[in-house]
């Protein structure tokens, strides 16, 4: 992606807002969607809530911030996950792949799509708590927050991608898509903290930019981190999609020519 | 040089059978082909369902490896250098699927037009544009959900024309249409032929390749078995008439006796409804009618007809359907 000039970018970009546009404008009333979004991070909003009312004060942010985050994840994981996958489905994805423009742009428009729409989940999960249980919240570094939201938006979009890729490389790894949305809500630290899981987690936890997204959203929120940790975790949610980018143009490109060797890119 | 060329191409699919033991089998889909196509020419490929027309035109846009050969568009190569391809030409592949049946019509345009780099600016006045050329300008602004199959089939024309291709690929165009759907494509066909476009349409339908295709290649179990325009084509039975005996209740005994006779160069037969009709071509043309009718004897027969080949008799000798 570093090699593109000036003029694909900007046919590139405008590429990304029509599929944004495309991807919000359908899925917008999708019940699945919903689903993901909205009730499920309240689901989960409601037993946390439950179970750490009495710690009280930071913790109830670190709740809502946590669930909104379960709602991202679970976004990404089955609708960006999904998305070359659906294309198939519909038939479109012949037309997608014979298009002038790399489908690994196509799948960041989708994917950005999908993760604005799923901060939804944090909108739901904030007026869940202050409005309906009426605990008063307020973010302890709003600057830092927004900057790591703004971070966490682009690690997640191109998560999605390598998510999206692995997904129609091996339709096997789909299957596991019910398996690996509650380990990564533990493993990144979404509810509690990684600390009170065995050692031998913490490395898997490294590895996963969700986590780093966690950490950047809760610090910043609660007031608990400082500028150096918070930016440490922003410069590793960016290096993660510096390679992710760089993996998907690769993977991509393995994807495709098997597609077309194998004539998997419509359904017979 | 040629808009399409292609060399030998052959294309060999290998699905797996079974759950246990797990076979590949292999289907030769397209065996050995090759043909050019000339700048502005409305080329045909004409070959029964499973003949290998779709397979040749995914690997000439792009959608599908040989096995081997090789094509090339405008001289680019379709395998090697697929991103200078795709630019260049627009397609459609039959059926309903290929759109986002949430959207309206002008948004998939609209979405289309931006992932072939079409200037905004452009696609404004071109969408409304294709619109009209397709007959979809008061339906527009409706989901595609809503949508005729022919409706659908001509926004599909009309997305494959938003970059303004110099080359379109129509794979049946007109499959699954009513006759007026169906002429309806044609008539857009043939306006985009007026306007120089190279076209290569593939269809099962004589009457269209016939109508509106220059040059023919008729295509059979992945094989060209003749090309030629098609007047020529008609010249490969020239020399037969052709026997329409309509019956009701044949026996397969009987039509194998039939096929067995010496004067009968090919049997075909058509279902009716209740009846069917023997389509027999032979040179001994009204003369005949004596010996098939005794061959018909005790089975109620009505009208009996004989009349100058057409193209699709002269397809039906070149796939050599006989009795099927």
């Amino acid at each position: 992606m570093a090699s593109i000039r000036p003029f694909y970018l900007t046919k590139y970009l405008r590429v990304i807002a029509s599929t944004f546009e495309m991807t919000f404008r359908q899925t917008v009333k999708d019940a699945f969607i919903l689903f993901a979004v909205l009730f499920q991070p309240l689901i989960i909003a409601m037993l946390a809530l439950w179970m750490l009312k009495d710690k009280g004060g930071q913790y109830i942010i670190f709740v809502v911030i946590g669930s909104g985050m379960t709602g991202l994840w679970s976004s990404l994981l089955f609708i960006s996950g999904n998305g070359i996958t659906v294309e198939r489905w519909m038939g479109t994805l012949e037309s997608l792949v014979a298009a002038p423009t790399p489908i690994q742009v196509v799948v960041i428009g989708k994917n950005l799509a999908n993760v604005l729409q799923s901060l939804g989940s944090m909108v739901v999960s904030y007026i869940l708590v202050s409005f309906i249980f009426g605990y008063p919240l307020s973010i302890a570094q709003p600057w830092l927050f927004l900057i790591s939201l703004i971070i966490t938006v682009v690690s997640f979009v191109c998560f999605g991608i390598i998510i999206a890729s692995l997904f129609i490389l091996n339709p096997d790894v789909q299957r596991w898509q019910n398996g690996l949305e509650f380990p990564v809500y533990i493993l990144c630290g979404f509810l509690f903290p990684i600390a009170l899981l065995p050692g031998w987690t913490t490395p898997l936890s490294y590895l996963l930019t969700p986590y780093w997204a966690a950490l950047a959203l809760h610090a910043s929120a609660q007031g608990t981190g400082t500028i150096a940790n918070i930016s440490f975790a922003w410069g590793v949610m960016l290096g993660y999609s510096i390679l992710y980018l760089f993996l998907s143009k690769r993977l991509f490109r393995v994807i495709l020519k098997k597609a077309r060797v194998d004539a998997t890119l419509s359904m017979h | 040089m040629n808009a399409i060329e292609v060399d030998n191409l052959r294309r060999i699919y290998r699905p797996v059978m079974g759950i246990f033991r797990r076979k590949v089998k292999e289907i030769v889909a397209v065996d050995d082909i090759s043909f050019y196509v000339k700048p502005g020419e409305l080329f045909g490929i004409l070959g029964p369902n499973g003949a290998g027309k779709t397979t040749t035109v995914k690997i000439l846009v792009t959608i599908l490896i040989p096995t081997s050969g090789s094509a090339r568009i405008q001289g680019f190569d379709v395998v090697r250098e697929a991103e200078k391809v795709r630019p260049r030409i627009g397609f459609i592949l039959g059926g309903e699927r290929g759109l986002y049946w949430r959207l309206s019509g002008v948004d998939n345009l609209r979405y289309f037009a931006s992932l072939y780099h079409v200037d905004p600016g452009i696609s404004k006045s071109r969408i409304p544009y294709l619109m009209e050329l397709v007959g979809l300008e008061d339906r527009g602004k409706e989901k595609v959900e809503g949508y005729s199959r022919g409706m659908k089939q001509r926004l599909h024309i009309a997305r494959a024309l938003l970059h303004d291709p110099d080359i379109l690929f129509l794979d049946e165009p007109s499959i699954g249409l009513d006759p007026i759907g169906a002429r309806e494509v044609r008539e857009v066909v043939r306006n985009l032929q007026a306007e120089k476009k190279t076209i290569l349409l593939t269809t099962h339908y004589m009457f269209e390749a016939d109508a509106l295709c220059q040059r023919i290649a008729v295509i059979n179990h992945g094989k060209i078995v003749a090309l030629d325009t098609p007047e020529a084509l008609k010249e490969v039975v020239k020399d037969l008439h052709i026997i329409e005996v309509e019956v009701f209740g044949i026996p397969s005994e009987v039509i194998e006796r039939l096929q067995a006779k010496g004067f009968i160069e090919n049997l075909a037969v058509e279902n009716v409804e209740q009846r069917q009709v023997l389509l027999i071509q032979t040179a001994r043309g009204s003369e005949a009618v004596p010996d098939i009718l005794a061959i018909l004897n005790g089975l109620r027969v009505g009208k009996i007809s004989v009349r100058e080949p057409t193209l699709e008799d002269a397809y039906v000798r070149l796939v050599g359907n006989k009795g099927e």
